[in-house]
């Protein structure tokens, strides 16, 4: 490959012929036709796109009642709605040593596999990647990039405990902090 | 009145084992495989005694030479005899002794069950295989290591945990694979190695001699034709022979413990241990393809085209079969064979044990800088806005964001006025600058690997508030 | 006249063979140029270039693995429903009911050793140079044919609908959340936003797009169906066409120069 074409000594002249012409070009009707056409088909692009988007999804609703506080002792993972619905009832005073009731998310922040709960290890450990996560939700081992995602908790008129899935706070981003996040511990 | 205590020991064995290494019927298999084995040396030594080569002793020997062929026949002989042994014993597995010693596993299971020592041993390897490749080449060479590896195999089936995870009907390709790469890279350097004699003494590779052009039909037609009856022969009788995996019905909150993805991506899933998705799922593999597709406008070597040579085109194929052997299928061999339950590596004869513990705390960049000058990491007030935070955490991940960028962009400059001064010379700018990143990432895996290994590494840059870690 | 001869002499042979037997060479030569199926071979052709121990016949073994594929897929297709509710109960069902029900396992060994394959062409192919001018661009198109391949496997481990499938898919395409920029945890996606509202979340974002769906499921299963047995292959077939004529335009099986 040369360095330089040979066309580019004369670079300069050339640019200035085509600045002068470069107006004409535009309005030149190959020019004009084939831009609009290529314009038209990038429209389409993105519209078939937009098309490969689902408007509306079956899914079962994202909030459910869990029961009374009282249900969830101190120092207790609640394996109960793993199965149906993918959190753990967590109910714990390890977080900044206050004594909360949150919803832990069972999703592995790495790639999305159900973590297990190992009582005896007293830790969420995911069987993909081996990511560790102590028992308030925070990782500690593996390739976990940041702490496993709290889901919505409040406590609903009827004295029960509701969950929301359609909202997440992540603690790395300070989301802990807000009280739709967690329950106060001295309910139960 | 004999057969009274086989069957109780048939009974015992089945009640008190659940995992027995040899059973009666492993032995009988074996025995067949021995049997296969000895068939094929029989074909090498008749192919060896028409050769009529033979190896000269050593002086002290008194000079003389022994024929090829009798050394193949002495081995045969005692495979066959290996093989009698086994269908004579197989009756009584608790006495079997021709099995792997203990210390042999210990052995190779504390070499295969660290993957800093997979790492160096399979690089270490490939070396030595491009250092001795003239060695190698020689048929008598090849057919040799082909049986040492053959046996390895055969003697480590006695191993009630190799079984389990060499037998899986799914990893049985992958066995298959590893001697195919073997068989055709020894194909290749025997004929490389034969062009590349040619060349030295000013003759034309093989490829250009008795290049007359022939029919199409019937010299290349039959040739496709009996290669489609055998693949079909080959997949009907593999079919019958492996059922295709079916486990239990999908569920969303169960996940298996371990969790892998399909075979041909775990060498992908292997990076995943140590870059986070965003760059092992979606940048390198989009860097893999790209940098394939752009190996033919990177490559500016003449020589080389359309024949089998290793001098001509000693970088390109160096760096492709690195990419390829140690990278590609090395870690899908790690990713399929040794990674077990939490992700942890296993020996090839050890227990996939749920409980085995291994200490993964690992340490960022910013924390070794930060820590170590004696200061906290920079930290914005609790709860401010994006453009407060940005700052500190940027200058918290300074150190990985200069490492980094020296990495990319000073080191190909560097490069280019040492070690690939030519390659820049004949390439320009633009080309050099895309050859450099893309061997430069292809490197980032193993430098990644011996950074966590050395010291516990996790990232260069950390900023999950951002999703963006290195 | 025998039967043979009767028969070669009848009018719907003639209509259909347009020529006698390759027996001698001027009829070997018609035969390649007047048959469909073997006028993607040049009539004539360079003996070190068809020689097994330069080129492995693994690109003939690809693509004769991708036709035994689409003649077992499509007929697996008659026995299976991509559904949550029928689709491991119909692989079941092929597994101890069908009559030849062993499609299944050519189907799916078969996708294996064409995996294996395809690496093997491409590694002989680096290995001989072939890739060099003025072959370039073929490479370019083996390249997107390999991604192809790799993409066919894996939309399709995902229809057995058993644990294996649901997550190895599960994990694969979690790193599509991670997209720079487009995946809604991956760096970047903070930019793509309008008047303090995120562009792209989960449902909206590169892994929605694969999966329909922000979960695996049904709509999931639906879409890598569709992607496995129509969209991919059509896109395989073109490819694989193009990568066959360009081997002939680019001077053949490559040869010394």
């Amino acid at each position: 490959m040369p360095l330089k074409p040979p066309a580019a000594k004369d670079k300069k002249a050339a640019a200035g012929v085509d600045r002068r012409s470069f107006v004409a070009l535009c309005f030149d009707p190959l020019v004009l036709a084939f831009g609009f056409m290529a314009v038209t088909s990038q429209v389409w692009v993105l519209a078939l796109a937009r098309f490969m988007f689902p408007n509306v999804l079956v899914e079962p609703p994202t909030a459910f009642k869990i029961g009374p506080a009282s249900d969830y002792p101190l120092g207790g993972v609640s394996t109960k709605w793993l199965a149906a619905r993918g959190v753990w009832i967590v109910h714990t005073d390890q977080y900044k040593g206050r004594n909360l009731i949150y919803a832990l998310a069972s999703v592995c922040t790495h790639l999305g596999c159900t973590p297990n709960w190992l009582e005896g290890e007293q830790k969420y450990k995911c069987p993909c990647h081996g990511s560790g996560f102590y028992v308030n939700g925070i990782n500690f081992e593996g390739p976990a990039p940041r702490p496993l995602e709290r889901v919505g908790l409040k406590l609903a008129a009827d004295g029960q405990l509701e969950v929301d899935k359609s909202v997440k706070f992540q603690e790395e981003m300070g989301q802990w902090e807000d009280s739709n996040s967690f329950v106060d511990g001295s309910l139960a | 009145m004999n057969s009274l205590p086989l069957i109780t020991s048939w009974l015992s064995l089945g009640s008190l084992e659940p995992h027995p290494n040899v059973t009666p019927s492993v032995i009988f298999g074996l025995g067949w495989l021995y049997l296969i084995l000895f068939c094929m040396n029989v074909a090498w030594t008749w192919r060896s005694f028409h050769k009529g080569h033979h190896i000269d002793l050593p002086a002290f020997a008194r000079g003389g030479h022994i024929p090829t062929a009798a050394i193949w026949a002495t081995y045969s002989t005692v495979l066959m005899l290996v093989s009698l042994i086994h269908f004579s014993c197989a009756s009584s597995p608790d006495s079997f002794w021709f099995i792997m010693p203990d210390f042999a596993k210990t052995a190779v299971d504390a070499v295969v069950a660290d993957a800093r020592y997979y790492f160096a041993v399979t690089t270490v390897g490939f070396v030595l295989m491009l250092l001795f490749r003239n060695w190698l080449a020689q048929p008598n060479i090849g057919w040799a290591l082909l049986n040492l590896s053959l046996l390895f195999l055969t003697i480590s089936l006695t191993d009630w945990d190799f079984r389990q995870i060499v037998g899986k009907p799914d990893n049985v390709p992958i066995v298959a694979m590893l001697f195919i790469v073997g068989f055709f890279t020894w194909v290749f350097f025997y004929r490389a190695n034969e062009n590349d004699r040619r060349s030295a003494q000013g003759r034309p590779p093989v490829e250009a001699e008795n290049n007359e052009k022939v029919l199409t039909w019937p010299d290349l037609v039959y040739t496709e034709m009996i290669c489609m009856i055998a693949v079909t022969a080959l997949l009907i009788l593999w079919g019958i022979a492996l059922q295709a995996p079916l486990e239990e019905p999908a569920s969303a909150v169960k996940t298996p413990n371990p969790s892998k993805a399909p075979w041909y991506f775990l060498g992908l899933q292997e990076m995943l241990v140590y870059y986070d998705p965003w760059l092992a799922g979606v940048v390198f593999p989009s860097v893999i393809l790209g940098g394939m597709m752009a190996i033919p406008y990177i490559d500016f070597n003449k020589l080389g085209n359309g024949y089998y040579t290793f001098n001509d085109r000693k970088f390109a194929i160096t760096t492709f079969m690195f990419g390829f052997m140690p990278l590609w299928i090395g870690m899908i061999v790690l990713g399929t064979f040794l990674r077990g339950p939490n992700w942890n590596v296993f020996g090839i004869y050890e227990f996939w044990d749920v409980h085995k513990l291994e200490a993964l705390n690992n340490v960022n960049l910013s924390e070794y800088f930060w820590y170590g000058l004696g200061q906290p990491l920079p930290m914005a007030p609790a709860g401010s806005e994006f453009w407060t935070q940005a700052p500190y955490i940027l200058l918290r991940e300074a150190p990985g964001f200069l490492a980094i960028g020296f990495y990319l962009v000073a080191l190909p400059g560097l490069m280019a006025g040492t070690i690939f001064k030519k390659f820049f010379v004949r390439m320009g700018f633009v080309r050099y600058m895309v050859f450099s990143n893309l061997v430069l990432m292809m490197a980032a895996l193993p430098l990644k690997m011996v950074f966590r290994w050395a010291v516990n590494l996790k990232y260069f840059i950390a900023i999950p508030e951002w999703f963006f870690n290195v | 006249m025998s039967v043979g001869d009767y028969i070669r002499d009848s009018q719907i042979w003639k209509s259909v063979f347009r020529h006698p037997a390759p027996y001698d060479r001027r009829n070997r030569v018609v035969v390649m140029l007047t048959n469909f199926f073997l006028h993607l071979h040049p009539v004539s052709i360079k003996q070190q270039g068809i020689a097994l121990s330069y080129t492995w016949c693994m690109g003939g073994i690809t693509f004769f693995l991708f036709l035994v594929e689409t003649i077992t897929g499509v007929l697996l297709m008659f026995y299976y429903r991509p559904t949550l509710e029928w689709a491991f109960n119909d692989i079941l069902a092929l597994r101890d009911v069908t009559t030849l029900g062993i499609m299944r396992e050519i189907h799916r060994w078969g996708a294996h050793a064409m995996v294996i394959t395809v690496w093997l062409h491409m590694y002989r192919v680096f290995l001989t140079g072939s890739y060099k001018p003025p072959r370039e661009f073929n490479w370019v198109v083996g390249v997107i044919l390999l991604k192809l391949t790799l993409l066919l496997s894996f939309t399709g481990y995902l229809l057995p609908w058993d644990q294996l499938a649901i997550w190895a898919i599960t994990v694969g395409s979690n790193m599509a959340r991670a997209t720079p920029v487009l995946g809604h945890e991956g760096p970047g996606f903070q930019f793509l936003n309008l008047g303090g509202y995120d562009l792209i979340t989960n449902a909206s974002d590169a892994r929605f797009l694969l999966l329909g769906s922000r979960f695996v499921g049904e709509e999931t299963l639906n879409r890598f169906y569709i992607l496995h047995c129509v969209a991919i292959p059509l896109a395989a077939a073109g490819l694989i066409a193009i990568h066959f004529w360009r081997v002939r335009k680019d001077g053949g099986i490559s040869q010394p120069l």
